[in-house]
């Protein structure tokens, strides 16, 4: 009994809490600084190195503008930014990407001001291209990282490779591969996914779409010739899928050394650092192909919020976010390649080991900006792991049912 | 239930009963206001968003949202294409999950809770271990899950022990069903042949889960049953020791005072664990949603996932509220038949006592 | 009768057994994640198995106890004992009148619980979300707790069991003249105790492993409470590293008040659950 009073007792009390809680959440903690004097800045990190590179960043342009920016690594970005919108109060800046823009855009969510940047015209055009939609230019790119091959040099020496045969064709890439793929080691490791084949795709002067998006070419033969290079790898044994390998992801195979060559993007720096410390590899660009040599980008940018109350400072701010000078900061702490042409020198000369995942830009693509692309993608990546025994045409003819329906 | 009996005696103190009515709406009102606020007006402007145009911004009160009407559940529900597929397989990986799951956890429980119910010495070190996991979020426990299955993880690890190559768990997304016919030499049929439903083709609603999901399974077979045998525990100490103890004199089996006398006074336990389990299963969200994002190849896509993705990473907010009313129907139906399933004979408690004996008498009658 | 208690002692033997392998089964991965917290990020990839670091290292811990470790835990404290409490206490008031006290509207209140229940939460982040906001606690800890005070399975649990123990003894009290409350406080409550544990731990359980609801009600970083610190930090999105040690070290650190707690209330837990109904 005596028990059952102390619960009560402390229940009691809990609830007394809480009505003190509830009387003062009013004038309670909620943040309202001026609104004017500040900005708020949302993005998804990678890690306490990026999160710190963006508070330095922060309060150094702070100190210089006088004006306030509190920096918010999100726990999940695009529900925290779903609900500012929905509150007519997002934050003033947050990190987007090429396939986000268009839904943004629609629902009237983007500030249109990166036309009006004095350096618009120093970023890639491809970059410019992705955040680019009815002719304007929405956002700031922040970064940029093309596929690359990467190459296990132990491997690659013990059979009996140099750097002449470091390859630069299709045929080439076939034949390393076939030397490469002894003593249970794939010689190339592939995720079933488009962001590996796309790059072939392209290299076969493919890919889903037309350059504007208004028709969907996924069934193209360039596209079936390229689907079928990639599953002859497969068949030939030279030529694994990570599903059919054991691993997560392709840079896992390449970590335990379980395969000679990866196509990866700049991600793969960071954790080869750090949970395969040991292995000696160098990464090139992808060879060509048939119609010349092409790759994937990644990338994100700045984008502001059409609501925000400061648009002027926040521009001044991706200003500053976006000169050559500050993308080299965060390239050192944190490892992303600056979006900047005129950056390009100074990050070929610090970081002469990871170029390929720079030069490998010209002429790329990444993920359309189509709405809807996302599900079409998720279920073209799920009959990608049936890829060795897949019958092409039909495979690229169910995406491109998929695709039309969204051009449509 | 309780109604019935107290009914006559209302009829002869209305004041009392006035006051005792008086009484109960002051016990619910916290309740009733916590949950109508925090509950029930979210649903009922979620219920408004399924039916509306609401693209996100601002609120989906304001004026300029416009009614739509069956327009985004028509989307997947009747409409061929991508949606509908992603809804198809949705409800089939999570009906897997559900079919699986529940009982295996159920069955776990309960095992646990008949093991460690009498006070016997280390039960209550046994009980903290059961439960143990329990209490670790799910966060927590994701992040251990997809450490100890990661393709080269512990639990690989200790299969290549005893000579077993394990398979790659998360990013598996073969279906185990299909594994077994794989086994039994019988070959996939044909692609693009027969019937379909939802856009997922027969062979593909008879998959079984996939191995990532089977991970999740045994996620929660770790992380919920000790939760559930806590209320089977309670359920348990309602049994009064002197019903056992007459069933032990007359020279019952262990089996047999489990089949007859413990497991059918434990029904009512039974239905709020059933119900519970079979709940939070086919909500299943955190665990997607830290661990697989419905990957790989939508094996582990379930409907709470898909509102999620379509709401916020595809802004179809009305189609996102849509999926989740019709999750809603999914589980208000699995209730009803669950209660039917297990739909008491007799309404009182010694009804319920007679009715274990006169199974006693005769066990061919199997219910 | 020494032959079958004989036979009894083997059959208890079998089950201690059991519950031995079953209890290390349900600990085992707690242990290998410690282990792992202590190891390098190379170690913990390749040799995972191992249960000895080496070189053992804390440069996973002393990251996280270096930055927002301690507001985290502060945040999830507070709002656990809150939440935890008066859960328990609204429950058990609300399911012992759907139980006992005829009012009208009963049926209803109980079918919407019920309702409710089924509910996915996923469909409600955003609307509850804007309520929060709507009523101005968005971003405090009121905003955070608030929501969730009562829960539609703790009625669902509290309303059962009150269904399932006989009115004999309220009645009794009833007619020497107590009133609703009184009884229920000090007769019904009681023998309830084992329910009401049963929920109080649910409740603990449920508040301190809530994640959606932290996520959609505050956006401060300082208001984020352990789940949703560890969540932003196993969800970074940029980065394709393991690092193992540290998201372990994390699931550690977040479980180990718990595992504190149940060290101390153990032996109370049992005994209650155990004594209650015969006393």
């Amino acid at each position: 009994m005596r028990r059952t009073t102390r619960f009560a007792m402390a229940a009691v009390a809990g609830l007394s809490t809480v009505s003190l809680l509830a009387a003062c959440a009013g004038g309670g903690t909620a943040d309202n600084a001026d609104a004017g004097g500040s900005l708020q800045v949302l993005f998804g990190t990678s890690g306490e190195a990026e999160t710190a590179a963006l508070e330095a960043a922060a309060e150094a342009w702070s100190e210089e503008s006088g004006i306030e920016v509190t920096v918010t690594p999100a726990t999940d970005l695009a529900q925290e930014l779903a609900q500012g919108f929905a509150t007519g109060e997002p934050a003033d800046i947050f990190y987007v990407s090429p396939e986000q823009i268009t839904a943004l855009v629609d629902a009237g969510n983007l500030y249109p001001y990166a036309d009006e940047l004095e350096s618009a015209d120093d970023f890639y055009p491809e970059l410019r291209e992705a955040y680019t939609k009815d002719g304007v230019f929405y956002a700031a790119p922040k970064d940029v990282g093309a596929l690359a091959l990467a190459i296990n040099l132990d491997l690659w020496e013990a059979a009996g490779l140099t750097d002449a045969d470091i390859p630069t064709t299709w045929d080439e890439l076939s034949t390393v591969a076939a030397k490469l793929s002894t003593n249970g080691v794939s010689g190339l490791t592939l995720s079933p996914d488009l962001a590996r084949v796309g790059p072939f795709m392209l290299q076969a002067g493919g890919w889903v779409f037309n350059d504007a998006q208004t028709e969907a070419t996924a069934d193209s033969t360039a596209n079936v010739d390229a689907l079928e290079y990639v599953q002859g790898l497969l068949n030939d044994g030279s030529a694994t899928l990570t599903t059919d390998l054991g691993v997560g992801w392709s840079g896992e195979a390449f970590g335990k050394q379980a395969s000679a060559m990866v196509i990866e993007g700049p991600w793969l720096e960071g954790a080869m650092a750090a949970d395969y410390p040991e292995v000696d590899y160098r990464v090139v660009e992808l060879p060509a192909g048939p119609d010349g040599a092409a790759s994937m980008f990644f990338t994100n940018a700045w984008g502001i919020a059409a609501e925000s109350k400061n648009t002027d400072a926040a521009v001044d701010f991706v200003e500053f976010l976006t000169t050559p000078e500050q993308q080299m900061e965060f390239a050192r702490a944190f490892g992303p390649i600056p979006a900047r042409i005129s950056a390009a020198d100074a990050y070929r000369s610090e970081f002469p080991d990871t170029v390929a995942y720079l030069d490998g830009i010209e002429g790329s693509k990444t993920y359309p900006t189509i709405a809807g692309f996302s599900e079409v993608m998720a279920d073209m990546n799920a009959q990608l792991f049936e890829l060795k025994t897949a019958d092409i045409p039909s495979l690229l003819g169910s995406v491109q049912k998929n695709l039309e329906a969204l051009t449509k | 239930m309780r109604s019935i009996a107290t009914a006559p005696r209302r009829r002869r103190r209305s004041r009392e009963a006035r006051g005792r009515a008086l009484a109960g709406l002051l016990f619910v009102a916290p309740a009733v206001i916590i949950l109508g606020v925090f509950l029930f007006l979210p649903i009922l402007t979620a219920g408004w968003v399924s039916v509306s145009d609401w693209n996100g911004k601002g609120s989906p009160l304001q004026p300029g949202v416009e009614f739509v009407g069956t327009a985004n559940y028509a989307s997947f529900l009747t409409e061929e294409g991508l949606a509908q597929k992603d809804f198809g397989t949705s409800i089939r990986n999570n009906l897997y999950y559900v079919l699986v799951s529940v009982p295996l956890v159920t069955a776990i429980a309960l095992a646990l809770a008949l093991m460690v119910n009498k006070s016997r010495r280390g039960n209550g070190v046994f009980r903290t271990a059961f439960y143990f996991p329990s209490v670790t979020s799910s966060v927590a426990l994701t992040v251990i899950f997809l450490f100890l299955f990661n393709s080269t993880g512990v639990v690989n690890e200790i299969l290549s022990l005893i000579n077993v190559e394990g398979p790659t768990w998360m990013a598996d997304p073969r279906g185990i069903f299909h594994l077994a016919l794989e086994g039994l030499g019988i070959p996939k049929p044909a692609p693009g042949a027969g019937f379909e439903f939802w856009g997922v083709s027969w062979w593909d609603w008879l998959s079984g889960p996939s191995v990532a999901m089977t991970v999740f399974i045994l996620m929660a077979a770790l992380a919920a049953s000790g939760t559930f045998m806590l209320i089977f525990l309670a359920g348990l100490q309602q049994i009064s020791d002197e019903i056992e103890e007459a069933a032990i004199i007359d020279g019952t089996t262990r089996w047999q005072r489990f089949r007859y006398v413990t497991l059918p006074m434990l029904r009512p336990t039974l239905f709020t664990v059933l119900t519970l389990c079979m709940i939070g299963s086919w909500q299943v969200f955190d665990q997607i949603y830290t661990g697989s994002q419905g990957n790989p190849a939508k094996t582990t896509l379930t409907p709470a996932y898909l509102s999620y993705e379509w709401s916020f990473k595809s802004s179809d907010w009305g189609q996102g509220a849509a999926v989740s009313f019709i999750l809603f129907a999914i589980i208000l139906l699995f209730t009803l038949l669950q209660r039917w399933g297990l739909r008491e004979r007799t309404s009182d408690r010694s009804g319920r006592l007679r009715a274990a004996r006169t199974q006693k008498g005769d066990p061919s009658e199997d219910h | 009768m020494p032959r079958r208690r004989r036979k009894v002692r083997r059959g208890d033997l079998v089950l201690y057994a059991a519950a031995s392998v079953l209890s290390l089964l349900f600990i085992s991965p707690f242990i290998i994640s410690i282990a792992n917290s202590f190891k390098t990020d190379a170690q913990a990839t390749s040799d995972p198995l191992s249960l000895i670091p080496s070189p053992v290292t804390f440069a996973a811990y002393e990251q996280i106890l270096g930055s927002w470790f301690p507001q985290a835990l502060t945040n999830s404290v507070i709002i656990t004992i809150v939440v935890t409490l008066s859960r328990a206490f609204i429950n058990a008031l609300a399911g012992y009148a759907l139980s006992r006290l005829d009012f009208p509207g009963r049926r209803i209140v109980f079918a919407s619980i019920i309702g409710v229940l089924a509910v996915p939460g996923v469909v409600l982040l955003i609307p509850r979300f804007l309520v929060v906001h709507q009523l101005g606690i968005y971003n405090t800890y009121a905003g955070l707790i608030i929501p969730l005070l009562c829960d539609a399975a703790g009625i669902f649990i509290m309303k059962n069991y009150f269904d399932s123990i006989p009115v004999s003894i309220e009645e009794a009290a009833r007619i020497d003249g107590a009133g609703v409350f009184r009884t229920f406080w000090s007769i019904v409550l009681p023998m309830a105790l084992p329910v009401v544990v049963t929920v109080l731990i649910l409740s603990f359980q449920g508040s301190w492993n809530e994640l959606s609801h932290f996520i959609v009600a505050a956006q401060d970083p300082d208001l984020s409470p352990l789940t949703k610190a560890v969540a932003s930090l196993t969800a970074g999105a940029g980065g394709k590293e393991n690092r193992f040690p540290l998201k372990l070290a994390a699931a550690a650190m977040m479980t180990l008040p718990v595992a504190i707690l149940f060290f101390i209330f153990q032996r109370r837990i049992v005994k209650s659950e155990s004594g209650a109904i015969k006393e």
